[in-house]
């Protein structure tokens, strides 16, 4: 066969999501990619301009739609520097619990859609009945499974319902047990080992050089973790270790991430203790009336009146599932963010693909690009 | 039990053709009881009875899977059409059924019908040669393996000719993909039947089933089972060995362009390909319709044992490879033209010269009084 | 290499006169104003120092002017910096960080199509995210989110 390129995407079921990475091939051996982006670009950052602070949330959800505790975290620690606002203690606890139970959900979402690019179908539907009870434990605390809306500048909307530290404590006590069954299903099959192992090789100093960040990142052996290197919320507080491989392959990342939601279980527990032994206000007093404390009805007196507020410029990092987001939040005055610049990780990670796809094989391509873990609404924002 | 599938057929029509040719006109009763139309149209009849018979096995086969891999997978499968879903792929073959038959403007219209029909009539054609219990088919087939082999093999071509006259470029990806393995996996094939061949020595199915009245052939044979089981995997493209029509890669492999019934031409295929593997598993190595000397003979002799027996095999071995679905991920396709060449190949060779070995052991004369236990 | 925070590197010696003014910034190890005509010299400089990540490029409208900033991450450093220049709004161009970080290719493309930054020596100035063919600027504050009933196709097709 000569060489010819092909369209994998916008439609293909490799992409999960809507791109298209063109392939240049001959016979089955890859010689050139190129991705191409923009299918899902809904223009949050311009939308954000026109939309009061609080109101950014709900695009939040929508821009990484399975890991939008996530976003709404990052969005929010980045607004808040840029107003001023400081958090209620425990508003930060419960945000942290809400990132790291949207990281076991991103990562199982992640497990079963890479398993299933394998062929391997039963892991997708463990991998799916399991991030369930996460979801239901969401919807318990925020009234929806998937687009929450549940952080606010200044705190979160609610408190945690009664009950709850004990019901999650049981999901994460089921999550442990069905992790060491994913192990099974995955290191344990001699084929899984031979599809993945020395796959989609990016090496530590392309990955610094190309800006990807990370499970990719941490699979090259750099510990880089921004819940370690510049805590947030209340990282600083609790106790656990940073997944690391050293392989740089794709068996590298599953070891990565699947290490991470372990790890995760572990900040979770912390963190559920604190809150069980620590009641207190969600959100923070004083809020300045235009900000809308979460309900106020539009139309109300001095809602949309011009403010008295100190200009600022806030800049925020998490860890997300992904890797490294980060957000440039720069407030000029008026009700509305002047500027929203979003880091979408994936974006990035995408940025590197002629790097880790070029020299292997076209059935290699739904492993590698499932050990990225790309998530397009947030790639494209 | 020596009644014969023909010969039920064959007398029916012989039947209903004498009531018919009393009450007319002598010339024509003459003319509608001679021997040569009655013999036609039993052979058509019987051929129908066959079709609905394997038609109905293979969409049974297909609720048998969907319904094992949903427990496999923590979930219940479908439930909702007819007792237990065991109506819905009727549903869903109504659907295909009256879903638009279209052909991509670019497409070569001749190669991108012919080649699901010869595909799915090469398929059917098996059943008609395969025999699931004694006097299930009429003519004596002497080389009946050997034909029901060759007939296997043509799929390679009909699948590479759908392919590229689909003119584009995952179906001819996937095409290729599938001429390689399957020729790889011919070789393994044929070697490891000819380890059975080698102790039977025979080519018919049914002296090959007879063969195993004292014993069945895995336990002797056991590396050209497996050689076979995988080869047949290979031929049958089911995960592992999917590769051609990978969906995470290749969209659907050889037929993304195809769509409503043609579709369902190469879905019932692959399943009728699917259950005649599951049919030579059993007849080569499990004993065909024979049944172990321990099993009470109420159980083996009632009416129709043999293909019952038979058909219960079947879907164990189908269960098998179910589990092999639900367990395992994909290969890739250098690995599995590797595994193919450089290890199954030798494996089928040594299977061929253990089965001269069992051959030299069958002629102690202990083996001619051990009773059959069933392996 | 020890992990000295970034404020410790004497940016005034490093960077001479390319350096227009050094502001602090919560959380971060401070934001750094330069002159867009060094931007490669001070690319470089901060490179060297230890800011091997790129973390983003992002245009800023001010309408009078546009600001394009880099935020850079130090792994011995732990901590993030922040660069920022101002370019005229008639023809904003600026140096190309393609060279320095090769991240930078991507977050370029998006600054150009966004908010009309050109960056000189951009391997692969196509668009991104828009269309082939889009000549808006969606980024710029002139231009302006329509009700739906005003929206009307804004695409050239090329």
């Amino acid at each position: 066969m000569s060489e010819m390129w092909i369209n994998m995407g916008p439609q293909h079921p490799m992409t999960h999501g809507l791109w298209n990475l063109r392939v240049r091939i001959d016979g089955e051996l890859i010689l050139d990619v190129d991705p191409e982006m923009g299918y899902l670009h809904r223009g949050i950052e311009k939308i954000s301009e026109d939309r009061h602070y609080n109101e950014v949330v709900t695009l939040m959800d929508r821009t990484c739609y399975v890991a939008g505790m996530a976003w709404e975290h990052l969005y929010i620690l980045g607004a808040e520097k840029a107003l001023h606002i400081t958090p209620p203690e425990r508003a930060e606890y419960i945000r942290t619990m809400s990132e790291e139970f949207q990281r076991i959900a991103s990562h199982i979402m992640w497990y079963a859609a890479f398993v299933q690019d394998l062929g391997l179908m039963s892991p997708f539907l463990y991998g799916m009945r399991d991030r369930d009870l996460l979801l239901d434990l969401f919807q318990s605390y925020t009234g929806a499974r998937m687009t929450y809306e549940y952080m606010r500048v200044g705190g979160v909307r609610n408190d945690l319902p009664h009950g709850f530290s004990d019901r999650a404590r049981k999901v994460l006590d089921w999550l442990m047990e069905r992790f060491k069954e994913y192990d099974q299903l995955c290191m344990g099959s001699d084929i899984f080992r031979r599809r993945c192992d020395g796959l989609g090789v990016l090496s530590a100093q392309d990955c610094i050089d190309f800006g990807v960040t990370g499970p990719m990142l941490r699979s090259a052996g750099v510990a880089r973790d921004l819940r370690k290197d510049r805590p947030y919320s209340v990282y600083g507080r609790v106790d656990f270790d940073v997944a690391r491989a050293t392989t740089a392959d794709v068996t590298g990342r599953y070891l990565v991430r699947m290490e991470e939601m372990r790890q995760s279980v572990r900040i979770l527990r912390q963190v559920l203790d604190w809150l069980d032994r620590n009641p207190g206000p969600v959100m923070a007093e004083n809020l300045p009336r235009w900000l809308g404390a979460p309900y106020a009805p539009i139309g109300r007196e001095g809602y949309l009146l011009k403010r008295e507020y100190p200009k600022g410029v806030g800049f925020a990092a998490i860890e997300e599932p992904h890797g490294e987001a980060a957000v440039y939040v720069v407030n000029e005055g008026g009700e509305h963010p002047y500027r929203v610049k979003f880091r979408s990780p994936v974006y990035v990670n995408l940025s590197a693909a002629r790097k880790y796809l070029v020299g292997y094989h076209v059935a290699d391509i739904p492993p590698i690009m499932g050990s990225v873990d790309v998530c397009v609404g947030e790639s494209d924002r | 039990m020596t009644v014969s599938l023909y010969s039920v057929a064959h007398d029916l029509v012989a039947l209903v053709l004498t009531a018919i040719g009393s009450v007319l006109p002598a010339p024509l009763s003459r003319w509608i009881t001679n021997a040569g139309l009655i013999t036609a149209l039993g052979v058509i009849v019987f051929a129908a009875i066959l079709l609905i018979a394997s038609m109905l096995n293979t969409i049974v086969l297909i609720w048998f899977e969907r319904k094992l891999l949903g427990r496999f997978m923590d979930r219940r499968g479908a439930m909702h059409v007819g007792f237990a879903g065991l109506l819905q792929n009727f549903a869903d073959g109504l659907k295909l059924m009256r879903k638009n038959t279209f052909r991509p403007e670019e497409a070569d219209g001749l190669g991108f019908y012919l080649g699901p029909t010869a595909y799915m009539v090469t398929s059917l054609i098996l059943f008609g040669i395969l025999p699931v219990s004694t006097g299930w088919n009429s003519g004596v087939l002497p080389l009946s393996l050997l034909l029901a082999l060759v007939v296997f093999s043509f799929a390679p071509l009909f699948i590479f000719i759908s392919a590229w006259s689909s003119n584009n470029k995952y179906s001819l990806m996937g095409g290729m993909r599938s001429a390689a393995q399957m020729i790889a996996y011919e070789v393994p094939l044929l070697l490891s039947v000819v380890a059975v061949v080698v102790v039977s020595g025979s080519f018919d199915l049914n002296t090959i089933v007879a063969q195993q009245q004292n014993y069945w052939y895995w336990g002797p044979l056991f590396l050209a089972l497996i050689v076979f089981v995988a080869a047949m995997l290979a031929e049958m493209e089911r995960i592992p060995f999917d590769l051609p029509e990978a969906e995470a890669e290749l969209v659907e492999g050889w037929n993304t362009e195809y769509g409503g019934m043609l579709f369902a031409f190469f879905m019932l295929s692959d399943y009728v390909r699917a259950l005649v593997g599951s049919f030579l598993v059993v007849l080569l190595f499990l004993g065909g319709w024979t049944m172990p000397g321990w099993v009470p003979s109420a159980a083996t002799s009632f009416p129709l044992a043999g293909i019952v027996w038979f058909m219960v095999k079947v879907y164990i071995v189908f269960a098998v490879f179910v589990w092999i679905r639900a367990a395992l991920p994909r290969v890739r396709t250098d690995q599995l033209l590797r595994v193919g060449w450089n290890r199954m190949i030798p494996l089928a060779l040594l299977s061929v010269v253990l089965a001269a070995g069992v051959v030299m052991v069958k002629c102690l004369p202990v083996f001619g009084c051990l009773p059959n236990l069933g392996i | 290499m020890t992990a000295a925070p970034a404020s410790s590197v004497q940016w005034p010696e490093l960077l001479g006169n390319s350096l227009i003014a050094l502001e602090p910034l919560e959380g971060t190890s401070g934001r750094l104003r330069f002159r867009a005509a060094d931007a490669e010299r001070v690319f470089r400089a901060v490179h060297d120092a230890g800011f091997h990540h790129l973390t983003l490029v992002g245009g800023i409208d001010w309408v009078d002017h546009r600001e394009v900033i880099y935020t850079l991450w130090s792994d011995e450093r732990k901590s993030y910096l922040f660069l920022s220049t101002d370019l005229p709004a008639d023809h904003p161009s600026i140096a190309t960080a393609t060279k320095v970080w090769p991240s930078a290719n991507w977050h370029e493309r998006e600054a150009w199509e966004m908010v009309d930054i050109h960056f000189d020596g951009h391997p692969d100035l196509r668009h991104l995210l828009m269309p082939d063919g889009y000549e808006f600027h969606p980024l710029l504050r002139s231009f302006k989110l329509h009700e739906p009933e005003d929206l009307e196709v804004k695409v050239r097709h090329v």
